[in-house]
């Protein structure tokens, strides 16, 4: 006979009912996968509140009051039907099935204090995470910024100091002074055009009498205007574009891999958009959907949908996955919000439902990836030729490779089109006499304007059916995009309209941080929910309006006017002795997260390897061309930059340097240390090279004595003349220490190579 | 620049844990900033570790359980029958049809040791330590495919990019090795199918990555030595670099990251005996030399014993190019190259590993990325052809050492091997036994990346504590 119903579930008899017969069963045989105590909520059902198993869940309602049959809890324990009986391995006894069902016919009564929606329990609830979204920073409409004035008037200067002026003083921390100018001189070099100053170069900026500002800006008006400004900051945006020369996977036939002959043009087009000023808007833009602006044919700036075309997957039917990158390079990388997350489910943090996800499946599953080997797939473009010289060897070495005829109606071997096609691929990435084309996407056949949902990211189990739109987060309107086309072209705009909240703070943040090693949003890439959130938040969102509204979107105006702030030019070597006031500060923010100091960097690999090569005198500073062999023994000269990016088997010195993974979006580089990079510095080609090319040169044998040697050698590297300590240890080392003398001096200039000072920028 | 804050904040250990653990706890600012600028410095486990190590041996292209570690008497009466329809209904869709032709082993089987383990000759010398082995005969993988199988195997998911079990490994425990990478991947010859992916760090910090090396390969680790000055002149050489970074950090007092860069420079110093050392096995015995065969396998097999030797936290091995051990067709044939290129060298890696006492600590896992069906695929009427399909639902792996039960089967597939039938252990369920069995719950060993917690089980999971000495 079964027992009366509570007359109210909430009653405190009912909860002492839930307690002593329901909950111990939860417990022992359920909690493991449904409770918040054990972290787990399977199936997205929580046993441990009335609110969990009332509204149930992935698949329905756990418990209907009173109605047993209803109650998949109770089908789930009588083990109705085997692919959902529970628990999963081994059936509950009888008699608590007997309970079980006693507990729901007489109202299903939960616990007295229940915990109701927590943290946990709302994970992946959409409804609820939009409700957090109309709250979030990131989420909200960029607003016009007034800067507090500052009462100190070096701090009154720019708009960037008064608002970092305003953290200092509401965290207590006093800022260290201004960099002394040979600091600031290297440190702006570096920033702009990731080279070192000529010693000359430095002279003239410590001896230029004019007042600090007036000297800064005429030193960042000629940097601005170098064509290294483009390369530089190219290897930023080449790092969040996962930029590599190669497919993730290489070919068993012919041991080589699938290479990208044509990724170097989306470079090249890359350095030319920054050295160019082309407003930050239309470069995203054109990196979507520069087929459907109206380019003339052949124009260089076809190149720029190499963003899409240069990511992996592109051999072994990985379209999903190939399209999954599409979707996560665009997302992160322009608006730092984390889309592919919803592949498989509803994001579990961020307001991204999984109809959001397969809205831009549709659109990137209308894009067409022609194969990277079938060069006439891609349009021939102007700009970026080589030489009539060049031109003419290429041809010449093309004669000699006597390529099959085209594939149809070849009678040669196939595995010999193979060998032929890699040969001729590797000739096209190599030779700046080749032709140039632009590794492009183009407009499928038929658009998908219909995707479909694949349930559990599995492409076997097809949903529902969505029309293509933008983040529902951003257009609530959920606006169809255009039926004609992929909707590239509706996504781009989405993504740039000026009442995107998203786009400008995203890129903004990115470049602050190149300049002052830190970020204002430390997840550069994450701007959502769980991202971090900034430390001067009207300071990023004044960047962000200035840049949309005053600046015109222009990189080299936005950069300019950071670096002209105080903020960017303070002391980074700070020490008790040399600023008391200082000194008491460093207890409470050690990590200057409210930028009462300069950030000291390491110099990325690029640089680094630059660096050695500008000091010898052996850098060779040419704009454009392929990629070249930076770390062979017959090594290039040329810039970093320029290095050809295997994505299936990095560089090794590149791994070693936390060169970032090309297989994935990359918002920053670790700062780890593993000695491979020592022994890089003791022992590569190209350091042992670059020092002896040092002590070889006319300056060096012109020297006279020892001491004039030690200075050369420093002001040369360091650009900085030696102290009387270093120079008598360099002394002691040249006399008493080498059993080679021949070596003794390379082995010094390669010391200094070898050293912090010039691997740290201050 | 990662600050402290943020590492502390990406790992799942949480600050107190963290402190409780001494991973950082009590050391001043600047050994603090030491410890994070050196993610490869050793770490303690959340709990005492039964393993310190793991030599994992993959056998990729998937070995036939049938013909190696797990024997199916019934196949014999039903061999060159139809299987009936029951051993397949509840297989999913892909595997159903992979019904057909029962095929019973072509190999000889014995029992060994005191356990009377039944192995196959293909793996006669490795049976020699048959009461070493833990043969779990229960596993299950979910596509029955080479890269989805190889990804799941290693990154613990079959589609999406996931940072592989040695990079986990890496990232909580660091390295014992102060003078070579922590994860290194042997390739004899060539790489297994989805190569790097199979050893990626994905978003884990690029120093989690394994190192991998083509052991025919001249240089091994690039940079690590040059020729043309006197040993002697580069250790001056070093000491005046030591001396301008010196001077350098005095000035400089509160960065404890160019303290870190001085130590790493002197540790490049000897790593570049040390490095060449680990790899030289020429410089091994005669008689050891002989015992693991003067062969590819063999040298790489001691190799992976030298590296385990020298502290390298993760090592794994494949066994050639692509997928070597996927027989579609010609078992008898090819899986008997197989095995006879491995099993020598494996089974004096076990005695090696013993007679140096590292076994204990030492997991060392044998695996492919999943099995063969019981049935042919292939070669129906010539049996040196008869070839076998994939098969994901309950094949066979083994491990040995480290922690697990010795001359030990679990987990039991039905009569014919199509299905588990006791005690299943999803890959799952391997890798949380593994990180336990190196002294982590695998719920806690996470990494937070594009703003979620990610684990090496994603929200899977449970350790089989019955394979567990």
């Amino acid at each position: 006979m079964l027992a009366e119903s509570f007359a109210n579930p909430g009653s405190a008899e009912g909860s002492v009912y839930f307690e002593r017969h329901i909950r111990p069963i939860f417990v022992h045989h359920c909690y493991q996968c449904h409770s918040e105590e054990e972290g787990e909520q399977k199936g997205g059902l929580l046993l441990d509140r009335a609110s969990g198993w009332l509204d149930g869940g992935d698949s329905g309602k756990a418990v209907i009051p009173g109605d047993l049959d209803g109650s998949l809890l109770i089908s789930a324990v009588r083990r109705e039907d085997e692919d959902s009986a529970m628990p999963p391995k081994k059936a509950l006894p009888a008699n608590l099935v007997k309970t079980l069902e006693q507990w729901v016919q007489r109202g299903a009564p939960g616990p007295a204090d229940d915990m109701g929606e927590t943290d946990f329990s709302l994970l992946g609830d959409q409804e609820h995470l939009f409700g957090v979204a109309e709250e979030h920073w990131a989420f909200k409409a960029l607003e016009k910024q007034e800067p507090p004035k500052s009462a100190d008037p070096f701090w009154n200067r720019t708009r960037t100091d008064r608002f970092v002026r305003k953290k200092h003083l509401e965290n207590g921390v006093e800022p260290a002074p201004l960099a002394r100018p040979r600091t600031l001189v290297r440190r702006l070099h570096y920033d702009l055009v990731g080279l070192p100053p000529t010693p000359e170069e430095v002279d003239a900026f410590v001896e230029d009498p004019r007042a600090m500002p007036v000297r800064v800006r005429a030193v960042v008006d000629d940097l601005l205007e170098r064509p290294a400004f483009g390369e530089h900051w190219a290897r930023m945006w080449l790092d969040v574009a996962r930029y590599a020369d190669t497919d993730n996977v290489y070919r068993f036939d012919t041991q080589t891999p699938y290479y990208y002959p044509y990724a170097f043009a989306f470079r090249n087009y890359v350095i030319a958009a920054f050295n160019e000023d082309k407003p930050v808007d239309q470069f995203i833009r054109e990196q979507l959907a520069a087929d459907h602006l109206d380019l003339p044919e052949n124009h260089r700036d076809h190149a720029a949908l190499g963003f899409l075309a240069v990511g992996p997957h592109h051999r072994g039917n990985a379209k999903n996955d190939y399209i999954d990158d599409m979707i996560d390079v665009t997302t992160r990388g322009f608006m730092g919000v984390t889309v592919s997350c919803a592949r498989c489910h509803d994001h579990k943090f961020e307001p991204i439902p999984t109809a959001d996800y397969y809205s831009l499946y549709g659109v990137f599953a209308s894009v067409e990836r022609p194969n990277p080997w079938e060069f006439d797939k891609f349009p021939r473009v102007k700009g970026f030729d080589g030489s009539k010289q060049q031109q003419a060897d290429y041809e010449e070495e093309r004669a000699a490779l006597k390529p099959p005829k085209e594939r149809k109606g070849s009678n040669l071997p196939q595995g010999e089109v193979k060998f032929a096609q890699v040969d001729l691929s590797q000739l096209h990435i190599s030779h700046d006499g080749a032709p140039v084309r632009a590794m492009v996407v183009k407009e499928a056949k038929k658009p998908m304007i219909e995707p479909v949902v694949f349930e559990r990211g599995d492409a076997g189990m097809k949903g529902e059916k969505l029309k293509r739109h933008f983040l529902s987060v951003l257009d609530p309107s959920k606006k169809e995009f255009n039926r004609k086309n992929s909707g590239r072209l509706d996504l781009a705009r989405h993504i740039t309209r000026e009442d995107n909240p998203l786009t400008a703070r995203v890129f903004v943040n990115r470049v602050w941080g190149e300049l002052l090693g830190s970020h204002l949003v430390g997840t550069p890439s994450d701007f959502g929910l769980q991202g971090e959130r900034p430390t001067h938040p009207e300071l990023l969102d004044d960047l962000a309006w200035q840049f949309m509204h005053e600046q015109d979107w222009s990189l080299k105006k936005l950069v300019r006017s950071i670096v002209d702030s105080r903020t960017y030019q303070l002391r980074s070597d700070v020490s008790a002795e040399d600023a008391l006031g200082v000194a008491e500060s460093i207890a409470p923010d050690v990590e200057n997260r409210w930028l009462w100091r300069g950030h000291r960097q390491p110099l990325s690999i690029e640089q680094l390897r630059d660096s050695v090569l500008k000091v010898a005198g052996t850098l060779e500073e040419q704009l454009y061309g392929r990629s070249v062999d930076l770390w062979a023994d017959e090594y290039s000269h040329r810039r970093g930059v320029y290095g050809f990016v295997n994505r299936f088997n990095l560089d090794p010195t590149l791994r070693a340097f936390n060169f970032p993974s090309p297989n994935q979006t990359q918002a920053t580089r670790p700062d780890s240390m593993v000695p491979q990079q020592a022994l890089f510095l003791m022992n590569s080609p190209i350091v042992v090279d670059q020092a002896r090319s040092l002590v070889n040169s006319a300056e060096f044998s012109s020297a006279t004595s020892n001491e004039e040697r030690i200075s050369w050698l420093f002001r040369q590297v360091y650009q900085r003349p030696p102290h009387p300590v270093e120079t008598k240890r360099i002394g002691v080392f040249l006399e008493k220490q080498v059993k080679n003398e021949a070596d003794a001096w390379p082995l010094v200039a390669q010391s200094l190579l070898m050293s912090n000072e010039f691997i740290y920028l201050d | 620049m990662p600050s402290r804050r943020e590492f502390l904040q990406r790992s799942g250990f949480g600050i107190g844990a963290v402190a409780a653990s001494g991973i950082l706890g009590g050391l001043g600012e600047l050994d603090a900033d030491e410890a994070e600028s050196s993610p490869l410095s050793v770490r303690q486990p959340q709990f005492a570790p039964k393993a310190k190590r793991v030599i994992h041996l993959f056998m990729n292209g998937g070995p036939s359980q049938f013909d190696t570690f797990y024997r199916k008497p019934v196949l014999e009466k039903f061999h060159g029958k139809t299987v009936p329809k029951k051993f397949t209904e509840g297989l999913q869709r892909t595997q159903r049809n992979r019904a057909g032709t029962a095929f019973v082993t072509p190999f000889e089987w014995k029992r060994y040791g005191k356990s009377g383990l039944e192995i196959s000759e293909l793996f006669k010398h490795t049976a020699q330590h048959a009461d070493d082995l833990c043969v779990v005969r229960s596993m299950v993988s979910e596509i029955a495919n080479h890269s989805p199988g190889m990804f799941m195997m290693n990154c613990g998911h079959s589609t999406l990019p996931r940072p592989s079990l040695g990079s986990w490994v890496l990232y909580g425990l660091g390295t014992e090795s102060e003078s070579l990478p922590g994860y290194v991947v042997l390739l004899p010859q060539g790489s297994p199918t989805g190569q790097s992916r199979n050893w990626t760090s994905a978003f884990l910090p690029g120093v989690f990555q394994g190192t991998h090396i083509e052991t025919q390969k001249e240089e091994l680790i690039p940079n690590l030595t040059r020729d043309d000055v006197d040993p002697r002149d580069q250790r001056s050489q070093v000491a005046l670099t030591r001396f301008l970074n010196n001077r350098h950090r005095n000035l400089r007092p509160t960065d404890g990251r160019l303290e870190s860069r001085i130590h790493s420079m002197e540790l490049a110093f000897r790593m570049q005996s040390s490095a060449t050392d680990a790899f030289d096995v020429s410089s091994e015995p005669e008689d050891i030399q002989e015992m693991y065969g003067r062969t590819p396998h063999g040298r790489m097999m001691l190799t992976a014993r030298r590296l385990a030797e020298r502290g390298v936290r993760y090592v794994q091995t494949y066994h050639g190019n692509g997928q070597p051990w996927d027989q579609h067709s010609g078992i008898l044939t090819a899986h008997k190259r197989n095995a006879e290129q491995t099993d020598q060298p494996i089974a004096a890696l076990l005695t090696d590993l013993k007679r140096l006492g590292m076994l204990d600590e030492t997991l060392v896992i044998w695996s492919g990325e999943m099995g063969r069906t019981p049935t042919i695929q292939t070669g129906q009427k010539n049996p040196e052809k008869v070839g076998r399909d994939h098969h994901v639902d309950g094949f066979t792996l083994w491990m040995a050492g480290g922690g697990v039960k010795g001359g030990f089967e679990y987990g039991a597939t039905d009569e014919l091997g199509f299905q588990p039938t006791e005690n299943p252990v999803h890959v799952h369920d391997l890798h949380a036994t593994i990180l336990h069995l190196l002294g982590f719950d695998h719920k806690q060993l996470t990494y937070r990346y594009s703003g979620r917690d990610f684990r090496l089980t994603d929200v899977h999971g449970n350790v089989v504590h019955d394979i567990i000495a």
